[in-house]
């Protein structure tokens, strides 16, 4: 099973990470970060970077918790932990859109939809090859891939 | 091999089923329940509204029960348990030894003893997929609803029922609408999305008495506040009642609820209770919790299950969001803090530097952190000029050992 390790002390607030997930999971056909919509929320980043107020930075990324309070309160089954792979999986079809995991995730990472009908969460960028693509988009190595 | 059975097939029963199987591979697992199929209660709504099938409120795959090798027994009513034989008697004298067993029998509606009431055959709950089924019924031939309570589950059947056309009518005891979750702002934003959609408001007034027709049906409900409203079938979301007649004939000790200890262990050995039943919380998490205590305790793994903090909870109705955690009405000697916008709408109750209460009204992404601070009682003082801003940052922290996070405070 594989977590993305964070190490704050070297991050510096790039949000290359941000761009990277961004890029990732857009479906507008397009490809760069250059022809991004920067605000559009539909395709918000799944990851965030959060001041300390001390000039520091805290990345705040969807853990795949080993027991996972969202799908612990997941009343549709659309949320899920895959016990062969680790990922908290969600399959957008099955959600009802009542947003218990938002509720109950303690770090704040699932986000609702605009159009209130999905939420919006971590996938470990599974339809790429080489993995979640924040991780190889980070320059500092604050991220990486760790099996635990 | 140990035989384990489970009584009811809801969020805590099914929970507990897929626990013990994760657990106990190689014992027999067997599920008795009056459903048919197994469902969500909460996505009743998606069902009454049409928008999916009973496969679609599944909240497990399909397969479950063959993949998991889980015997069920649907559409059983279990008759009793004799607690010393330790066998369950089920349907016409069907019987269902067990080593280990647990009651997960959920909730029923409560029907308020108003003249007629409890007799007329339209008058339906909305609990189980068998009551939407027979609103479906109903509604074919009649689209007058009434409506008692506008909690979550009257506003469920509501938002279900509008949607299709229906012509409904809710009576809310209370001044506002959803009155456990909302303050007087948010319960005015919902009433009015209700109103749009076609329902119309009898507030701070409840149903008294009833005129009925020759087959006891009731054709007209009669208010406190003298008004009559017709109507061809009328729904009670005046709320709930843990199951508790199998426990109680069977002398396991039960008041309100079954009595469970923090092994969530009647007073029975070798029987378990979770979810609804045990009255410690009737949200869905809590439900899926209790039921992964109780079978780790059955299957031999010692778990204490922390009393849960059941003041929580988050709808979404024509995609206007809220969570609501606490008690919004508490403000005695609370400091109240309010944020709005054009988009949002947010409100904190603080005591002596402690949140006991947070509201949400619009985009509550980031909102499960007030939960764990009120749950916790953890002293924000420091951070209340930044209350609405609050994020995981300001409590950041990682165990290095596995890279999950951790609460810093």
């Amino acid at each position: 099973m594989k977590r993305i390790f964070i190490d704050p002390k070297k991050c510096d607030g790039c949000k290359n990470c941000s761009l990277a997930c961004m890029e990732s999971h857009r479906k507008d056909g397009q490809t760069g970060i250059y022809t991004l919509q920067l605000q559009d929320p539909e395709n918000q980043s799944r990851n965030r970077i959060l001041s300390d107020g001390k000039g520091g930075y805290l990345p705040i990324f969807c853990r795949h918790c080993d027991i996972p309070d969202c799908a612990g309160a997941c009343m549709s089954g659309a949320l899920q932990k895959n016990m062969e792979n680790g990922l908290v999986e969600y399959n957008a079809d099955s959600c009802a859109a009542c947003y218990m995991c938002v509720m109950s995730c303690r770090y704040g990472v699932p986000a609702i939809s605009p159009d209130r009908r999905r939420m919006i969460k971590c996938d470990f960028c599974t339809h790429l090859p080489e993995g979640p693509a924040c991780v190889r988009a980070c320059p500092k190595k604050a991220i990486e891939v760790r099996e635990v | 091999m140990k035989r384990f059975v489970i009584i009811g097939a809801g969020a805590a029963g099914i929970t507990a089923a897929k626990t013990l199987r994760d657990f106990c591979p190689e014992d027999i697992i067997t599920v008795i329940s009056t459903d048919e199929k197994v469902h969500s209660r909460c996505m009743l709504h998606k069902y009454l509204g049409h928008e999916r099938d009973a496969e679609g409120i599944n909240f497990v795959p399909p397969d479950f029960f063959e993949k998991n090798d889980i015997t069920h027994l649907c559409c059983e009513e279990v008759q009793r348990i004799d607690t010393e034989k330790k066998t369950v008697y089920y349907g016409e004298d069907y019987f269902a030894p067990y080593d280990r067993l647990l009651i997960a029998t959920g909730s029923a509606f409560f029907i308020p003893p108003i003249p007629h009431f409890r007799e007329a055959p339209n008058v339906f709950g909305f609990r189980d997929l068998s009551d939407a089924l027979k609103i479906d019924a109903a509604f074919a031939a009649g689209r007058r609803v009434f409506i008692v309570g506008s909690g979550l589950v009257g506003l469920d059947a509501a938002s279900a029922l509008c949607r299709r056309g229906a012509e409904v009518t809710i009576a809310e005891m209370a001044p506002r609408v959803m009155p456990l979750q909302t303050d007087e702002f948010a319960a005015g934003v919902y009433q009015k999305a209700f109103e749009e959609h076609g329902c119309r408001f009898l507030l701070a007034t409840g149903a008294s008495d009833a005129v009925v027709d020759e087959k006891g049906n009731i054709i007209e409900v009669i208010l406190s506040s003298g008004e009559r409203v017709a109507c061809d079938f009328v729904i009670m979301a005046a709320g709930v009642r843990p199951r508790t007649q199998i426990a109680l004939e069977s002398g396991i000790a039960a008041e309100r609820a079954i009595a469970v200890d923090d092994h969530l262990r009647t007073s029975v050995p070798d029987i378990y209770a979770a979810g609804d039943c045990t009255g410690l919380s009737g949200v869905w998490p809590d439900a899926m919790a209790q039921g992964k205590a109780a079978a780790e305790n059955m299957a031999g793994i010692d778990t204490v299950y922390e009393k849960p903090y059941p003041f929580k909870n988050t709808c979404n109705f024509f995609g206007i969001t809220m969570l609501s955690v606490g008690r919004l009405d508490d403000t005695e000697g609370a400091k109240i803090l309010i944020h709005k916008t054009e988009k949002e709408y947010k409100k904190a109750i603080l005591k002596e530097g402690k949140l006991t209460g947070f509201l949400s009204l619009g985009d509550i992404s980031n909102s499960g952190l007030y939960l764990h601070l009120i749950k916790n009682g953890i002293d924000i003082r420091e951070k209340q000029d930044k209350l609405f801003r609050l994020s995981f940052a300001d409590f950041y922290g990682i165990n290095e050992k596995n890279g999950e996070y951790v609460y810093t405070v």
